[in-house]
């Protein structure tokens, strides 16, 4: 059951048309409006969403040059139909730039914007979109070869980083916590290994309200016995954190309530 | 400052004179840009740097009185900063509580304590993590989230904060324009409060690369990856342009060097550099760190047009910068416009 207080939070990100921004006051853009629509099965998030669809079936924010893409967790957002099939389409498109000038060799992964290296979140987004709603595509061993080739010393994965100039990287609970959706029962060992450092870590990184919310959603998807004292303590920390974006609220509504699972299979 | 610093740089932030397109080879150095376009900016957006000023003030430590020397700091350097509205940004892009990453909390509380002694109409502290998704496990583990609420201060995370694209008047990149958040943009004054570090792809990372950090990683993506593979020293110009601080203040009391700016290790160098002009600072502070600052290629750079990177034209207030000269070991793997696949402030 999603507590009373992040709906009434998460709608004061919410616009007239029915998108929600990052923030209370800011305008809609895809990934919150999608995180809400996850959350809450806000229909007019969706149909925000599927209003605001580029031609490619992308969905992203652009300035300049530089535009981000934000497709796949918006495609888990989607229900079945024409919208979503192009969404999809975009996912399997697009890969990551294994480097500014040399030649693209797989595996490619996803970028956080066009161009550009494929990293650990959006990556994880894109296998999971894949896997829930498009099984059968080679992407999906692509962006899993990503993750386990950035996977950390010891498991698990930060932003996508795991040895700089010779020096080992730790991993993050956040960035594990998303990876994790996307191994889930693709590579148990991966996932064994990724799972150990959310267990162990999260309360050290529990300062934040995301990594606790996605910490959470992580236990509940993995039926980790963490998730009860996980959930606790974000039930009082998304009370006590006036501050939270649509995104954080998002996940802890997801990590209390249904979970992501749920969320993307509805 | 003289007259009102704080409307002029809102209206250059909101200005309608857009960057024309500019048609060249993708992600190229800034000599290859410069042959191209000898002045890749703006002349009305960039008047000539004129005078400098910065002052170099002896902290020997986090536990001396900071709020007393930013005061001196900010005093002997004429800044105004009455009825404004202030933003600080520090460098926070990762937190390793082995390391000394970011700025100190204690010297950024002291700031917004010593602003608003100066009149500050309103202080707060925003930075948008370049590693760590999570704003707020950053602020909290590192003891800012603590520090500002000793002092009464609002954090934004400029990771999530409402923001737009804004024009670049400067073109060293082929990015055109930016999303800037609107607590950047609306602010009368920024005042850039970088850690003193080296860094494997700039040579240092001090208050025009520290600016990386008000870029939304909503946008840009965690490490913000596309303004690296611009050209790093590119980016860092136009996007030091953009954000177009109005002060610096650098935490060198103990700064980085070596593997920065994530991995490196502690060097002491016992000091605060403050100036109102971040070009300037940042010279003056590759000089304390042992590092010509005309061999930084984005620093020279932002010589011609963003402020004064020329020593001898930097009117130095408080103690005598080369009292506090301490050599950084480089950063390994330094190479000068490289094209990096990460990369932190």
């Amino acid at each position: 059951m999603v507590l009373d207080p992040i709906p009434e939070r998460l709608a004061r990100a919410k616009s007239s048309d029915g998108g929600y921004g990052s923030v209370p006051g800011a305008p809609p853009e895809p990934e919150p409006t999608a995180m809400a629509a996850l959350a809450l099965g806000d229909p007019d998030a969706v149909a925000w969403l599927v209003s605001n669809q580029a031609v490619d079936g992308s969905f992203g924010m652009t300035a300049g040059s530089v535009v981000s893409d934000h497709t796949a967790v918006v495609s888990l957002s989607l229900p079945a139909g024409a919208s979503r099939e192009r969404a999809l389409d975009h996912v399997e498109s697009v890969t990551g730039t294994n480097s500014a000038a040399g030649p693209q060799e797989p595996p490619y992964g996803w970028p956080w914007t066009d161009g550009a290296y494929g990293w650990t979140e959006p990556t994880a987004w894109g296998v999971l979109a894949l896997r829930i709603n498009r099984s059968g595509s080679p992407r999906i061993a692509d962006g899993l070869d990503v993750l386990r080739s950035r996977e950390c010393p010891g498991g698990g994965w930060n932003y996508g980083t795991p040895v700089s100039f010779g020096v080992d990287q730790p991993p993050f609970a956040q960035t594990t916590a998303v990876a994790l959706f996307a191994t889930n029962g693709l590579d148990p060992a991966l996932t064994k290994r990724g799972q150990a450092m959310p267990a162990a870590a999260w309360r050290a990184e529990a300062g934040g309200l995301l990594t606790l919310a996605t910490a959470t959603a992580a236990f509940r998807a993995l039926g980790d016995p963490l998730l009860t004292q996980a959930a606790a303590l974000l039930e009082r920390d998304v009370q006590a954190d006036r501050s939270a974006d649509t995104v954080a609220l998002a996940w802890s509504a997801l990590a209390l309530g249904r979970g992501l699972d749920e969320a993307v299979a509805s | 400052m003289t007259t009102d610093p704080h409307v002029s740089r809102r209206t250059f932030l909101r200005g309608a004179a857009t960057a024309g397109a500019f048609v060249a080879a993708a992600a190229v150095g800034l000599e290859i840009r410069r042959q191209r376009v000898p002045h890749p900016w703006d002349a009305g957006a960039f008047p000539p740097p004129s005078e400098a000023r910065v002052a170099v003030l002896r902290a020997d430590s986090y536990d001396v009185d900071l709020v007393g020397i930013v005061l001196d700091g900010m005093r002997s350097i004429g800044a105004d900063v009455s009825g404004a509205r202030v933003v600080l940004k520090p460098n926070m892009v990762e937190y390793d509580r082995s390391s000394v990453i970011n700025t100190d909390p204690r010297v950024v509380a002291a700031t917004a304590e010593a602003l608003r002694r100066l009149g500050a109409a309103s202080v707060a502290v925003a930075e948008g993590p370049g590693h760590r998704r999570d704003t707020g496990y950053v602020v909290e583990a590192s003891g800012l989230g603590e520090a500002l609420r000793d002092v009464g201060t609002r954090f934004v995370d400029l990771n999530v904060a409402a923001a737009a694209a804004v024009p670049l008047h400067s073109r060293y990149t082929d990015l055109g324009s930016l999303w800037l958040p609107k607590a950047i943009t609306d602010a009368d004054v920024v005042i850039s409060m970088p850690k003193m570090k080296t860094h494997h792809w700039a040579a240092v990372t001090l208050s025009l690369k520290n600016c990386f950090g008000c870029l939304p990683g909503r946008v840009y993506g965690w490490p913000k990856n596309a303004l690296h593979w611009a050209g790093i020293d590119a980016s860092i110009l136009d996007i030091a342009g953009a954000v177009r601080p109005s002060f610096a203040i650098v935490d060198a009391i103990v700064g980085m060097e070596g593997n920065g700016p994530i991995d490196g290790t502690a060097k002491p160098v016992g000091a605060l550099i403050v100036g109102d002009d971040p070009v300037a600072v940042d010279a003056t502070s590759a000089h304390i760190m042992g590092i010509d600052p005309t061999k930084i290629g984005y620093l020279a750079e932002a010589g011609r047009f963003l402020g004064v990177a020329d020593l001898e034209r930097i009117r130095v207030a408080g103690d005598d910068p080369d009292r506090f000269v301490t050599p950084f070991l480089p950063a390994p793997g330094f190479t000068q416009g490289g094209a990096p696949a990460t990369g932190g402030q």
